[in-house]
């Protein structure tokens, strides 16, 4: 049971019917038409309210960009989980990333700096693999430990290497060289210049797609391989089915003659890499610098991230990218955020006709109430107030999360201890 | 599983044991020392320092600036302590005390976090002297608030933003959006409108509190400057502790100008984003310090709130950066001007 494929339980269709036609409509097809409806609507609003930073490619660049360090957090957080631990410490183990990224990238290169990272966040992720698997330590206490530790090493490790280094002090690293910035070829320019014209959805595709295609870290591109090598190796290969099977049921995979404590090790020592990964990406390519408390909860949001994606890579670059768009917005333009509020309202008003033609009315009128109310808000007021547009990453990812009443599937031994050869 | 027990109260006690050390130590960095070559006093002070503490190239370096050179003039004794990251109120009154319990007299706290603990400890305490930098609230017979007029200061840079820009179009970043980060962009506002009425000023705070870490994320700092560089600002004034460093470096690629805050940060950027930094609102924390040490050393301890303002040089703007030259001359007019009473500068936005 548990060593099957578990995506059609993982997506479940409220009627027979419907499940049928979606079983036909190629999934591709699918992702394709859902973001050209959202390319459309945000195209709309565009134009409604003038807000050019919705899909102009600064703000895309910018999410990307924001993205990144929660989406390898996150998927830091699918490999540990998917293995049956628990990992709260991504958080601590993207501070060691942070801080290996800042010691050894200033004085031998961004490059050096992030094969630091890595190898300090897997050294994160080995602790919690020997504490979880080996000792049975509640996987929870483990993680904040290392959230702990991770800042307090950091913090005296700083102390006694970054001090009296030019630029550099006990709370941040000198400048870290450049890792490049990619950009594809010929592009840009025409990109750019259809962009300018502001016509209805050709100009919104061009930003957007200018956005994600020019001025690109590096670091950003071996991200988005990560993410596809996360999927092929954990959906497609054998590997990747004992590593499931043991976030699954681990005396099942045991009894088949799965060696469960090395995959375990395994895969918690590859979540904690990513995570040094994301906080190496903050320190070289969105910083510059290593600097105290630089990663401020990311890795938390990345943990939210996965779970809003339901432990499936696709799911959670989804949950990252919409933290970063939310987030690059409320950063960049403050007067768009308003514009946002139109966009989610009649995103909610589309939810609550779906919802209602499903016969799924509780939902409905849920939607429907908030979607009134929020354009409601839109509509009386001009701006928002600071305190308002800081929030809207937290209550934007919170209100999908909520409406959007996805059925969320963790893996099933996920946080449990796991003694060889105590099967009950 | 008793093993286990045990072996999960071992892993917890060594948790605990490195985030101590971790900790900056905050017992450990005692450095007593009466070297001096002045005059020997037997004057004991204490001093507390913000997260950070010394080494921060920023606030707190500046307050340790100018503790050493009273110890350096006078021959007084040392103490320094420093916060941790998320410490409670409760741990600043724990390390308040310690030091007036040892006799320390005064013992000055290094930023506003410190006014809770220091207004409770100061009760307890009425014999001995203390001060806080950047806090006006407590009203104390034996607690000296050392402010400064940073709307001056910010004035001033405004007035060089407002020259240096040619789009007609400057930004100011400011890290939490709190009363006292406010108070510098009002006054930077005012200044840059004083030279050109029809200026355009972007103003962004890089987190709400309670939130502070926007005094240290540098990822957000570049990424706000971008919004404003894409939004066609020319110079960007950032008041944002440690982000201001990722600003400078989004300033940089665009090749256009930015404003540093509270020390001179074009003597400690990097060589590459360096040049773009055209001057910094200084903030004469050494001034105060030194100055609260001194009225003690002399007899005549200051009292009250203690305005550190562009008359006494309590704050001002560097020009160490060539590139600021052509700009000063008005600057310095204005500055004649704030001091004698024909300027007043807005505190709130």
């Amino acid at each position: 049971m548990s060593l099957t494929d578990e995506r059609d339980v993982a997506a479940p269709a409220p009627r027979p019917s419907l499940r049928e036609r979606a079983g036909r409509m190629n999934r591709w097809y699918r992702l394709g038409a859902v973001a050209t409806a959202l390319v459309v609507l945000l195209a709309v609003v565009r134009l409604v309210t003038g807000a050019s930073a919705l899909t102009s490619s600064g703000t895309v660049g910018a999410a990307l960009g924001l993205a990144v360090p929660i989406g390898m957090a996150a998927l830091g957080g699918l490999w540990s989980e998917r293995a049956g631990v628990v990992n709260i410490g991504l958080e601590g183990m993207m501070i060691l990333g942070t801080f290996g990224a800042g010691w050894i990238g200033w004085q031998y290169g961004p490059w050096a700096g992030l094969a630091t990272a890595v190898a300090f966040g897997a050294v994160g992720g080995l602790v919690h693999a020997v504490a979880t698997v080996s000792f049975g330590v509640d996987q929870i206490i483990s993680g904040v430990a290392i959230n702990i530790l991770g800042l307090g090493v950091t913090k005296f490790l700083a102390s006694l290497l970054l001090e009296g280094t030019p630029g550099g002090g006990q709370t941040q690293s000198p400048r870290i060289p450049s890792a490049g910035v990619f950009t594809t070829p010929l592009i840009g320019g025409p990109l750019g210049d259809l962009e300018r014209h502001g016509w209805f959805f050709v100009s919104d595709l061009a930003g957007i797609l200018k956005g994600l295609l020019t001025q690109i870290s590096y670091l950003t591109l071996i991200a988005v391989l990560l993410v596809v090598l996360t999927y092929v190796v954990l959906w497609r290969t054998p590997f990747g089915l004992r590593l499931r099977s043991v976030g699954e049921d681990p005396y099942a995979a045991e009894s088949l003659g799965v060696n469960v404590y090395l995959y375990k090790y395994v895969a918690v020592t590859v979540s904690g890499a990513l995570a040094g990964f994301g906080g190496a990406f903050l320190a070289i390519a969105a910083a510059t610098i290593y600097r105290e408390g630089q990663t401020g909860g990311r890795g938390y949001i990345g943990l939210a991230a996965m779970i809003f994606g339901n432990w499936r890579p696709g799911g959670l670059i989804a949950g990252a990218a919409l933290f970063g768009y939310t987030d690059a917005m409320q950063l960049r333009s403050a007067d768009a955020v308003h514009a946002l509020l139109l966009v989610v309202a009649v995103g909610l008003l589309l939810l609550a006709g779906r919802s209602a033609y499903r016969r799924r009315f509780g939902p409905a009128v849920l939607s429907l109430a908030a979607g009134l109310l929020i354009g409601w808000w839109y509509s009386s007021t001009e701006t928002l107030p600071s305190q308002v547009t800081f929030v809207t990453p937290y209550v934007t990812t919170l209100l999908v999360l909520a409406l959007a009443s996805q059925r969320l599937r963790m893996p099933k031994a996920d946080g449990l201890v796991y003694r060889k050869g105590e099967s009950k | 599983m008793r093993r286990v027990t045990t072996l999960v109260a071992v892993m917890a006690t060594a948790a605990l044991a490195l985030t101590a050390c971790g900790g900056g130590g905050s017992g450990a960095s005692a450095s007593s020392s009466a070297s001096g070559a002045g005059a020997k006093s037997s004057l004991k002070v204490g001093l507390a320092y913000d997260v950070g503490g010394r080494g921060d190239q920023s606030f707190n370096d500046s307050a340790a600036k100018g503790l050493d050179k009273a110890k350096t003039e006078f021959g007084v004794q040392v103490k320094e302590l420093e916060a941790a990251n998320g410490e409670t109120d409760a741990q600043k009154e724990e390390r308040l005390r310690l030091l007036a319990g040892d006799g320390y007299n005064p013992i000055i706290g290094v930023g506003f976090s410190y006014a809770t603990a220091l207004k409770k400890v100061a009760a307890e305490f009425p014999e001995v002297k203390f001060a806080i930098v950047d806090d006006s609230s407590i009203t104390a017979a034996n607690v000296t608030n050392l402010v400064f007029a940073e709307n001056q200061g910010s004035f001033l840079v405004g007035t060089i933003a407002a020259q240096a820009s040619k789009s007609g179009n400057i930004g100011y970043i400011g890290g939490v959006n709190t009363p006292l980060l406010q108070k510098f962009q009002a006054g930077f506002a005012a200044g840059a409108k004083a030279v050109n009425p029809g200026i355009k000023v972007q103003v962004k705070y890089l987190t709400e509190p309670p939130d502070f870490s926007g005094f240290g994320d540098p990822a957000k700092g570049k990424t706000v400057a971008q919004g404003m560089l894409d939004g066609g600002a020319d110079v960007i004034y950032a008041a944002a502790g440690g982000s201001g460093a990722g600003a400078f470096e989004a300033v940089a690629a665009a090749k256009k100008l930015a404003i540093g805050v509270d020390s001179d940060q074009y003597l400690t950027a990097a060589a590459a984003v360096k040049p773009v930094i055209v001057t910094s609102m200084l903030k004469r924390v050494d001034v105060a310090v030194y100055n609260e040490i001194k009225s003690v050393v002399d007899g005549s301890a200051l009292t009250g709130t203690q305005v550190f303002d562009l008359k006494v040089d309590g704050i001002g703007y560097s020009a160490s950066n060539e590139a600021v030259k052509p700009f000063t001359a008005k600057a310095d007019e204005f500055k004649a001007k704030i001091i004698s009473g024909a300027v007043t500068v807005p505190e709130k936005p």
